[in-house]
């Protein structure tokens, strides 16, 4: 694993047409070769997060950076930045059809190496690749809305698959899928994982989590980021998860030991939480707000 | 073959192809015209908000819209969609519904895609803005007169559009027939056609336009003003320049007035020379032709509009020109009346932005 | 014919019961999507037509759509009429179901139009009707000529829109010179076609199940300004959404987007263009 800094967030913050706070005070810094997530409840600015790191919104305060460079409306201006950024950095979004806006799954998966240039055979190879990659075969001259929900989950993720991209960005890849699709869908993430990929997953669902990440970003419903740290630790803090409204059960299972606990109701509320630093050794320590 | 949305869709067989491929050449430059824009000023944005805005109006279309009295109808929507996005894009969104309705539910003729285009993409959204900017007069995002021009605007807009496609229709006769004398395509003469077309217009089809838009426009000042803004905004979809200049929209009436006299000019050209038209001739197409048993509904319906054959007029063709030109000027002096008893009703404010 | 089932016909409004905005609307979207699934299905079936080049088949139909619109003829109408009845039980279009989509969905102009022709059109008189109306031999043909004229252009675009994915059509639309940005628009529309009428079919129907009874006509009219406006806003928010999806795959305002099509001209695309060019040819001088 190399340890260049793939995304660095310094104090930023996100509002809607300058009033909606979406974000606000996040810093956090995502290695290359990382599998993190985004924990969060609904509407606590997780896919506004993600749009930030892919460069479609700008921070309305503070300093985001990609491989050192800073993400700003400028800095896209120039086609040789948006085109290498593009290249390298893939989104997943979580409505399937915002992603999905072709006319047939074929065209779909052609859109985003098409953009980036690349010749006609090359591009139907990707294509080729990624249908086989995702067992997607038969979907090949569907129109993506006459998909099932799950179907569209493996297009949207095919769509940018064809980019090879090396940093993935999932927005809740998991909603709508039964759990079959589900666990597939892990072996995915483990498997660009694997290959070396950064991974950053957005979702509310605990139960995937360890599986999909080894460091974990928490947001909770104030915009804030309260606590970073490695999957198991935040898993098994259970007052972290009540207070960012993620555990609503008073029981709970430890993601490590399988036990069951009962949590009492008057739980400290836990905005402030402090972790150890994760395997990188880097700068997950404490994050309070 | 849908469940014919609004009945301006004119289908293949009623009008000549000559008279298709005129119209479709007076709609290319609002086409060129919304592109540019939609490149200049939203540029990259334009693909899917056109697409949405036209699967929008598409749907809107389907909406079944109830009028007071037990009748229902069908809205086209281009007044609407040229109040939130401004008439230039309109013009774009409307005729990709209109194009797929044509292709794929065979909702208007393929061949008429001009003339369908340029009734309810081009005349009906440029008169509707027009009229709901004047009457809202720069007026707050939730002033009641916008709600009023909304009406108003949709409901001249497509008045207006109907009598544009009676008069592609009156020509025909004119122009084209049999050996026999028997109309080739629609075969109803300009006096016939324009009454039966305006005229249950005014009453059902158009009223149902202002309808849809005003009470979406009063729906979106209660829940979602900025969509309402959009149109207003300089770095929103509609330049600037639109903000309630009256000079502009002016100049909008008068382009579409020598529109309305460069259709049938465009149609004598290409046939016979002006002069070898002679009365009797043009007589023996179906210009005046009514059976005695008919001649009273004619009358019926002629009647308020009885100066359209013009008939004293020694050439005849002339007569339809101007009889088209009439009912241009009937419209807009009823557009013209309309927006000046509105304006003066709050005369302090109304000045304000013009 | 085809042995294979047909599929549901959508019922022609007249055929439905009065009901309310609500019940009309759904039908009138329900009516729409059978339309478009029937032209799914109808498309994958093996037949003469699906097996063309989609570019001939829209040059084939302009073609003979001209035809139609310039022959002065009836016989060589009717005649073009047949050719379109004979290309649909080649296509496996049921045929009964082909006739019956054309005619009962005969826009409404033509029936309100031709009718009255009849009697309108001066000339002298082939039947007598009381009233002191009269049938002319004019009036007749013109009647016929509007007749045959829509119902044979309507039977032409139905059978490209039969016979051919709407994805092939778009594509095949490249060879009228239609720009790629564009093609891409009509096919982002038509996709989002179908969600904006889910959305709006959900959004009546759950209205409908909270309703009980008849609404009265202003209550329908202020749910037709809420639903149109929330439609409205969601338009312009996947809108917005949408273009952020295509920039996230490096879409720029001013991206080359390249047509994907793969068409190839076989030796019977060449044909059945020949054939086609030859009909329309000799319909428009068979009309004069
Ligand atoms: N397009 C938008 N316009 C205005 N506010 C928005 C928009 N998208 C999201 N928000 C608001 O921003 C906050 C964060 O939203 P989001 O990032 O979508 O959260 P999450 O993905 O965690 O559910 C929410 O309060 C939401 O209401
Ligand atoms: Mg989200």
């Amino acid at each position: 694993m190399n340890n260049e800094t793939v995304f660095e967030l310094r104090d930023v913050a996100y509002a809607y047409e300058g009033k909606q706070t979406a974000l606000e005070h996040v810093s956090l810094s995502i290695q290359a070769g990382e599998r993190v997530a985004v924990l969060g409840s609904n509407g606590s600015g997780k896919s506004t997060l993600l749009k930030l790191l892919d460069g479609l919104y700008f921070a309305t305060h503070g300093v985001i950076r990609a491989y050192g460079q800073q993400l700003t409306e400028a800095a896209f201006d120039d086609d040789a930045f948006n085109f290498a950024f593009r290249r390298r950095v893939g989104l997943v979004f979580q409505d399937t059809d915002v992603q999905l806006f072709s006319p047939s799954v074929w065209e779909e998966m052609a859109f985003a190496p098409m953009q980036l240039a690349l010749g006609r055979q090359e591009v139907e190879a990707r294509v080729d690749d990624a249908l086989r990659a995702l067992r997607i075969e038969k979907l090949r001259d569907r129109a993506p809305h006459r998909l099932s929900g799950g179907e569209k989950r493996r297009v949207a993720l095919a769509s940018v698959l064809t980019l090879q991209p090396e940093v993935w960005l999932l927005d809740e890849p998991t909603t709508g899928l039964d759990p079959r699709s589900q666990s597939w869908l892990i072996d995915f993430i483990a498997e660009q994982g694997q290959a070396g990929k950064t991974v950053i997953t957005a979702t509310h669902d605990l139960s995937i989590v360890d599986a999909i990440a080894e460091r974990v970003f928490v947001f909770d419903e104030s915009h804030h980021l309260a606590a970073q740290g490695a999957a198991g630790d935040i898993l098994a803090d259970n007052g972290l998860l009540l207070a960012c409204n993620l555990s609503h059960a008073h029981r709970h299972r430890h993601a490590e030991t399988g036990e069951e606990h009962t949590h009492p109701h008057s739980h400290p509320p836990a905005h402030t939480h402090q972790h150890a630093a994760g395997s990188q050794g880097s700068t997950a320590d404490v994050q309070s707000h | 073959m849908l469940n014919s949305p609004a009945y301006m869709h004119i289908p293949d067989g009623y009008l000549s192809p000559l008279t298709s491929l005129i119209l479709f050449i007076l709609v290319l430059p609002f086409w060129y015209r919304g592109v540019r824009g939609l490149r200049r000023r939203i540029n990259a944005r334009n693909v899917p908000l056109i697409a949405l805005m036209a699967a929008f109006s598409f749907i809107i279309m389907m909406f079944n819209v109830p009028l007071p009295g037990g009748t229902t109808g069908h809205a086209v929507a281009g007044a609407l969609v040229a109040i939130v996005l401004g008439p230039d894009i309109a013009v774009i969104a409307i005729s990709i519904a209109l194009i797929i309705q044509a292709i794929f539910f065979g909702d208007g003729g393929i061949l008429q895609i001009g003339a369908n285009c340029f009734n309810m993409a081009v005349v009906l959204p440029y008169i509707s803005y027009a009229i709901y900017r004047l009457i809202a007069a720069g007026r707050p995002i939730t002033s009641r007169r916008r709600v009023v021009g909304a009406a108003v605007g949709g409901w001249i807009g497509l008045t207006v559009a109907a009598f544009f496609a009676a008069v592609e229709f009156g020509i025909q006769p004119i122009f084209w027939h049999a050996a026999d004398g028997a109309p080739l395509y629609a075969p109803y003469s300009l006096s016939v056609a324009i009454p039966a077309m305006v005229i249950p217009h005014m009453l059902i089809a158009s009223v149902i336009e202002g309808l849809v838009a005003a009470l979406v426009v009063l729906y979106l000042q209660r829940a979602n003003t900025p969509v309402l803004e959009m149109a207003e905004r300089p770095a929103g979809a509609v330049e600037a320049e639109a903000s309630g200049s009256v000079s502009r929209l002016r100049w909008l009436w008068v382009g579409l007035i020598i529109l309305v006299i460069a259709t049938p000019l465009g149609l004598l050209a290409p046939g016979t020379a002006w002069g070898e038209w002679s009365s009797s001739q043009l007589a023996n197409m179906g210009l005046m032709f009514i059976p005695h048993g008919m001649a009273a509904l004619e009358n019926l319906w002629g009647a308020p509009l009885a100066g359209y054959d013009l008939p004293a007029l020694g050439n005849t063709s002339l007569g339809y020109v101007l009889s088209a030109l009439v009912g241009v000027a009937l419209v807009a002096i009823i557009a013209w009346l309309f927006t000046r008893l509105f304006a003066s009703a709050q005369p302090h404010e109304g000045q304000k932005e013009q | 014919m085809t042995s294979r089932a047909e599929p549901a016909l959508p019922q022609p409004a007249s055929v439905r019961r009065r009901n309310g905005m609500v019940e009309r609307t759904l039908a009138g979207i329900s009516q729409a999507m059978e339309h478009a699934l029937f032209a799914e299905e109808t498309a994958r079936r093996a037949g003469l037509l699906q097996a063309l080049d989609p570019r001939v088949k829209v040059l084939a139909m302009l073609a003979l759509l001209i035809a139609v619109a310039l022959s002065r003829s009836l016989a060589v109408i009717a005649g073009l009429y047949a050719v379109t009845l004979a290309l649909a039980w080649a296509s496996a279009i049921p045929l009964g179901f082909f006739i019956k989509r054309v005619w009962l969905f005969l826009p409404f102009f033509t029936g309100v139009i031709a009718l009255p022709a009849l009697f309108i059109t001066p000339g002298p008189p082939l039947a007598q009707l009381p009233l002191g109306l009269a049938i002319t031999r004019a009036g007749a043909t013109t009647a016929l000529f509007l007749l045959l004229r829509v119902s044979t252009s309507v039977s032409l675009a139905a059978l490209l829109i039969f016979t051919t994915p709407w994805n092939d059509v778009l594509k095949a639309l490249g060879v009228l010179r239609v720009p790629d940005a564009v093609i891409l628009i009509f096919g982002m529309t038509y996709r989002y076609i179908y969600l904006l009428l889910r959305t709006a079919n959900d959004m009546f129907l759950s209205r409908k199940s909270r309703v009980v009874g008849r609404l009265s006509g202003a209550e329908e009219r202020r749910m037709i300004g809420a639903s149109a406006g929330v439609l409205l806003g969601k338009s312009l928010h996947l809108s917005s959404e949408v273009y952020l999806a295509m920039q996230s795959r490096g879409y720029r305002s001013h991206s080359h987007t390249p047509s994907v099509a793969t068409f190839v001209m076989r030796r019977r695309d060449w044909a059945a263009l020949f054939i086609a060019a030859l009909i329309a040819a000799a319909a428009i001088v068979l009309g004069r």
